[in-house]
């Protein structure tokens, strides 16, 4: 016989999403981004990020700890550019939005989409020549993740 | 202007002359087997990958059995955001259209993102015709305009070329000598392409996939450069295959996940950008113009025959690097632009057979192609069609089609079937000095005919 309180965790585990709920080890959303994040070249703080001159300072829309990629929407206080031409961006990510993966952002935003949506997965990189990876071609050559603890 | 019809020799001759190179042949073993080796990790990761493949490819089909209805959705829906379509039904209209956009904003540089289309429609020199500049951005699309060559693989473009010779083209463009250490290679070509990004007319890309329920584009790529094009310039034209399109943004996401993962075995490509109409009221940067171009190029030819599964192709290149072809003799000697089995079978369904007679022989249908397809195109058994139709029309030679009519005779009947191989067993001391089977026994024993089929040795 199970106990309410147990079935309640268990729904409630469903909803935030299918990944949660497979992962035997407890892992949460926020760890498995800051993984996986780490894993593709980003830096990521938790409450305080780093001051870097000149860096492009963007806010998150979401984050997606399946791949560790964060999610930006061009806006008219969230410019294209900000996160695309300086040598280094540094993103605020609030940590209850960072969602289990593609399917959840893609739901999430419904059909009414920003007029330019980037998943950003680590800083630029290249294996152009003789298949070496390069990082820093175009884009950012860093990428820092500022998250920030849910209220 | 890229050619995709070619002359019967052509795969031959260049073949040949790669098959030679001991550089190319060291190059494409390493970079066909890291990329092999990359995908085949990031599919075993992921535990859902079959049944995303097989989803994929019905995502792909449906959107193939309704292509004008997507079609037809896509524009309204990007027409509401905006955004211009135009349909494009040959490569020339493309092309004109594309450059009307160049010559009506007074055009003088427009920056590239890759686009295996834009190869297609030879769209560069078109825009040379009205004085617009177009300057490739993606590093290896980069490097090959520089020395005036063209893509071999549609992942790496430029995997036949080493940093000493990358480092003789870049230094070149500014009359300075750049070392060839990947470093310095990667800042100068940041620093002489970023130029071109701050100061284009107009931005050019390709598209990956295009949502027909929401009308947006998806660009996928590592360096940062579709970003940029799509972001700064005042007018950004993306150019796109019909068959780009997919449903909604659920079925993009199945795509997506196994697109950068067969390609390169990434998880997603850095930048993954979904563009849905030109810049809206208040923000600050973002094109002013969006034009996507939707080219059909001989694509509706193939809507209704059983080649129709070559449309659910989503380019990632999969198939080249597990090719014993294709790692052989390299993307050249197939096309300037397609290669590999994906291109042995879409040149000659886009050209005509004549046109491309050799490619669907640019395989030894071990199958390999299709076990790596994400999207499951029976690529192997497309090629084998390919022949039959290359019999059938008349564009095989004669030599080949009586050799077949006369082996087909002979073993039919068993009395043909023993009088071939006793001839056989008798022209066996001869087999290692003539044609085929000298070139064989060069490096390798030829294999030794018994009596009978289970002496073989």
């Amino acid at each position: 016989m199970r106990d309410d309180a147990e079935h309640k965790a268990d729904s409630a585990a469903a909803e935030v999403g299918a990944r949660q709920c497979r992962d035997a080890a407890g892992v949460t959303l926020v760890e498995e981004f800051v993984a996986n994040a780490e894993a593709v070249g980003c830096h990521v703080y938790r409450g305080t990020g780093p001051d870097i001159e000149g860096a492009g300072v963007s806010t998150a829309l979401y984050g997606l700890a399946d791949t560790g990629s964060v999610v930006l929407a061009a806006a008219p206080d969230e410019p294209r550019s900000r996160s695309l031409l300086p040598d280094v961006h540094v993103t605020m990510l609030a940590e209850d939005r960072i969602l289990p993966g593609l399917d959840e952002l893609f739901a999430t935003l419904g059909a009414d989409l920003p007029s330019a949506l980037a998943i950003v997965t680590g800083p630029s990189r290249s294996a152009d020549i003789e298949q070496k990876l390069a990082v820093g071609v175009h884009g950012p050559r860093e990428v820092h993740v500022v998250l920030l603890p849910s209220a | 202007m890229a050619e995709l019809a070619q002359p019967p020799r052509r795969f031959r001759e260049i073949a040949r002359v790669k098959l030679a190179d001991a550089h190319i042949q060291t190059a494409l073993d390493d970079s066909t087997d890291r990329l092999r080796t990359h995908r085949l990790h990031a599919w075993s990761d992921l535990p859902e990958v079959q049944e995303l493949r097989q989803r994929a490819h019905e995502i792909r089909m449906s959107v193939i059995d309704d292509l004008d209805g997507h079609v037809e959705r896509f524009t309204a829906a990007l027409s509401a955001r905006g955004g211009n379509v135009y349909f494009a039904r040959t490569a020339e209209e493309a092309s004109e259209y594309v450059a009307n956009v160049c010559r009506r904003r007074g055009a003088k540089l427009a920056a590239k993102s890759k686009s295996m289309v834009s190869e297609e429609i030879g769209l560069n020199q078109a825009l040379e015709a009205v004085g617009t500049q177009a300057i490739e951005t993606d590093l290896g699309e980069y490097i090959l305009q520089l020395a005036g060559e063209h893509p071999v693989h549609i992942v790496a473009p430029a995997i036949e070329k080493t940093a000493e010779d990358v480092a003789e083209l870049l230094s070149a463009v500014r009359g300075k000598r750049i070392p060839p250490h990947l470093e310095e290679l990667t800042n100068a070509a940041r620093t002489q392409l970023r130029e071109t990004f701050l100061n284009a007319d107009v931005g050019i890309t390709g598209v990956n996939f295009a949502v027909s329920e929401t009308g947006s584009i998806c660009l996928c790529t590592n360096e940062g450069n579709g970003r940029l094009v799509s972001s700064i310039p005042p007018v950004h034209v993306a150019i796109m295959g019909m068959e780009r399109l997919v449903p909604t943004t659920a079925d993009l996401a199945v795509l997506l996940k196994l697109l950068a993962r067969s390609g390169t075995g990434q998880k997603l490509t850095v930048y993954t950008t979904l563009l849905t109409g030109p810049r809206r009221a208040g923000e600050t940067d973002g094109p002013e113009e969006l034009h996507v171009v939707i080219l059909d190029n001989g694509r509706t030819n193939l809507l209704r025959g059983r080649y129709r599964e070559m449309l659910a192709c989503i380019r990632c290149g999969a198939c080249l690097n597990v090719c014993p072809v294709y790692r052989k003799t390299g993307g050249a000697a197939y096309s300037d632009v397609y290669s590999g089995p994906m291109g042995a079978v879409l040149l000659p369904l886009l050209v005509g057979l004549q046109h491309a007679p050799s490619l669907p022989h640019a395989s030894s249908l071990c199958g390999a192609c299709t076990e790596a397809c994400p999207v499951k195109i029976p690529l192997h058994e497309l090629l084998l069609d390919l022949r039959r139709d290359l019999v059938a029309e008349g564009v095989a030679s004669w030599a080949e089609r009586v050799s077949f009519w006369l082996w087909s005779w002979a073993w039919s009947r068993p009395f043909g079937y023993r009088a071939s191989t006793a001839l056989a067993r008798l022209g066996q001391p001869l087999a290692g000095l003539v044609g085929p089977g000298r070139a064989w026994a060069r490096v390798r024993a030829l294999p030794r005919l018994g009596r009978r089929y289970r002496d073989r040795r």
